[in-house]
């Protein structure tokens, strides 16, 4: 294996180790807000991975929503709902072991299945411009799919300002 | 004539083909010469804010009719120099009651993706550091990361000042990030690519020999975008009149209320290199980034886009100085209710005008 190929592996196994290091923070920290800031930054690691793949949009996508829209909500309602300095609770119960042992057996059966898919470690050092392609694709033979997810995320808004509206005050 | 590009690219294809003489593998060259492109956007991230501190305190100082920083050098200019010694000097406070990782993370998180931020912006002729296909929505993705650090230094500090600081700058980053994002649809509809090089490239020409072809002059379509784009642009930067999240007569100083030395430094870095991204991003999306009047290239296309952009920054500094901040529950109707149609409105008038031509 030459250097060229090193490359991409080692900053795959870095971007690899910091998102399940990032993980496990997220599900054993006693602040709510380190684990949603761990979280955050095990979304921005999934945005390094799609870039590292050549999928710069999605990458970008990623990093817009994801990190600069949901977490941000995420962590506006956290800082509305909980108090700074107050006692954190511990985020484990008496059922911690069953749980791992569950979690675990997920994560193999997750390994054994997607080595039946793996192809080979991903190979592009030039990526190529994806944005055109998602275009065509979005707007030609997916339009119908499209079109639903607009609508049905049109419906979740309806329905949040449903919610929100304030009867009790007089228009 | 004195184009910088072509004299800087033969420089470093020198450098690299002397270090691959002198037996340097191809995968080192290469990442040394990344190394070398690095280091000098980082240098230039750096330096950026020392001189728009200084513009800020003149331009505010002339336009309250004082003198401003006279003391240290010539009219002053080597004040901010003399405050980043200071600041460096200070000592670094965490306070008791903070959450020490949050607090020690908050600068960093807000200042990192400003350095990337520079990456797709074309600076001339040959001066693109990359040329991203998704350049603009890069921007937008990479800058929005910076709205964490604001939070996690509105939580870290453990002070209820900061804590209200880091609510409203969230609700309004966010809130204004929208009609920013929105606002620049239209250019990307009649130019139909996100790189900033290719969108600057793109508005070359004139009309009738005179207007030049900037997206600006385009009608009505070009002028909407242009004003959304600036006022969202001076709310995500957090400067007067959305200046809420930092307010200092309400909030000390909002979010960084308990940074003291070096980290509150670098939230000011931040705060004026995102204003320099700004500019530069209006620059190269609505006035033609380095086009311009020059008969024969006298005056070389990069200074023309640095002029141009500090023709920007002279704005963001004019509106801080001449707007009373505005109230919370304004400030989100602002958005909501009067950017956001607007914005939305303007990309149905760029598609049906894109229809048409086409």
């Amino acid at each position: 294996m030459n250097l060229e190929q090193l490359l991409p592996t080692v900053v795959f196994a870095l971007m690899a180790g910091l998102l399940i290091a990032l993980a496990l923070v997220v599900v054993t920290s006693r602040s709510v807000f380190r684990s949603a800031i761990a979280l955050t930054g095990a979304l921005g690691v999934v945005a390094g991975l799609f870039a590292l793949m050549g999928a710069d949009f999605v990458a970008a996508g990623q990093l817009l929503i994801y990190v600069g829209g949901i977490m941000i909500i995420m962590l506006f309602v956290i800082m509305l709902s909980q108090r700074p300095m107050a006692k954190a609770d511990r985020q484990t119960n008496d059922q911690w072991l069953w749980g791992a042992l569950f979690a675990l057996a997920v994560t193999c059966g997750l390994i054994v299945q997607f080595r039946a898919v793996y192809r080979g470690i991903f190979s592009t050092t030039v990526s190529m411009p994806t944005t055109v392609s998602i275009g065509r694709l979005l707007l030609g033979d997916m339009v119908v799919p499209f079109e639903a997810v607009s609508l049905v995320l049109l419906a979740a808004l309806v329905g949040a300002v449903y919610f929100g509206l304030d009867y009790e005050k007089p228009q | 004539m004195f184009e910088l590009g072509p004299i800087l690219s033969r420089a470093f294809q020198t450098l690299q083909s002397w270090v691959i003489a002198h037996g340097v593998p191809a995968l080192g060259a290469w990442i040394l010469a990344k190394s070398i492109q690095v280091g000098v956007v980082v240098l230039g991230v750096s330096l950026i804010p020392m001189v728009l501190v200084y513009a800020e305190r003149k331009v505010s100082a002339f336009m309250q009719a004082r003198l401003g920083p006279m003391n240290v050098g010539p009219y002053g200019i080597l004040q901010t120099l003399a405050d980043g010694i200071k600041l460096i000097f200070k000592e670094d406070v965490i306070p008791v009651g903070s959450d020490r990782i949050m607090h020690i993370m908050a600068p960093m998180v807000v200042v990192a993706p400003v350095f990337i931020c520079f990456a797709p912006l074309p600076f001339g002729k040959g001066l693109v550091p990359i040329d991203l296909d998704i350049g603009v929505l890069f921007i937008f993705a990479i800058s929005g990361v910076s709205t964490i650090g604001v939070l996690m230094a509105g939580w870290g500090s453990g002070n209820k000042f900061s804590m209200l600081g880091g609510l409203r700058g969230a609700a309004q980053l966010v809130s204004y990030e929208i009609p920013r994002v929105l606002s620049v649809v239209p250019v990307l509809m009649f130019y139909g690519t996100q790189s900033l090089n290719g969108i600057a490239l793109a508005q070359q020409g004139r009309w009738y020999g005179i207007i030049p072809k900037w997206f600006i002059f385009y009608p009505v379509i070009g002028q909407i975008a242009f004003l959304i784009f600036l006022i969202a642009s001076v709310a995500e930067t957090n400067r007067t009149p959305f200046d809420i999240p930092e307010a200092e007569s309400e909030l000390v100083a909002g979010f960084h209320t308990e940074f003291s030395g070096l980290k509150f430094a670098l939230f000011f870095l931040a705060e004026y290199a995102y204003v320099f991204v700004s500019s530069a991003m209006a620059v190269a999306l609505f006035l033609g980034g380095d086009d311009g009047f020059s008969a024969a290239g006298i005056i070389p296309s990069w200074l023309w886009f640095l002029g141009k952009t500090f023709v920007m920054v002279f704005l963001f500094l004019w509106f801080r100085w001449t707007f009373p901040r505005l109230r919370v529950d304004r400030l989100m109707q602002f958005c909501w209710q009067f950017l956001l149609p607007w914005s939305i409105a303007n990309i149905a008038f760029a598609g049906l005008a894109v229809l048409l031509i086409k």
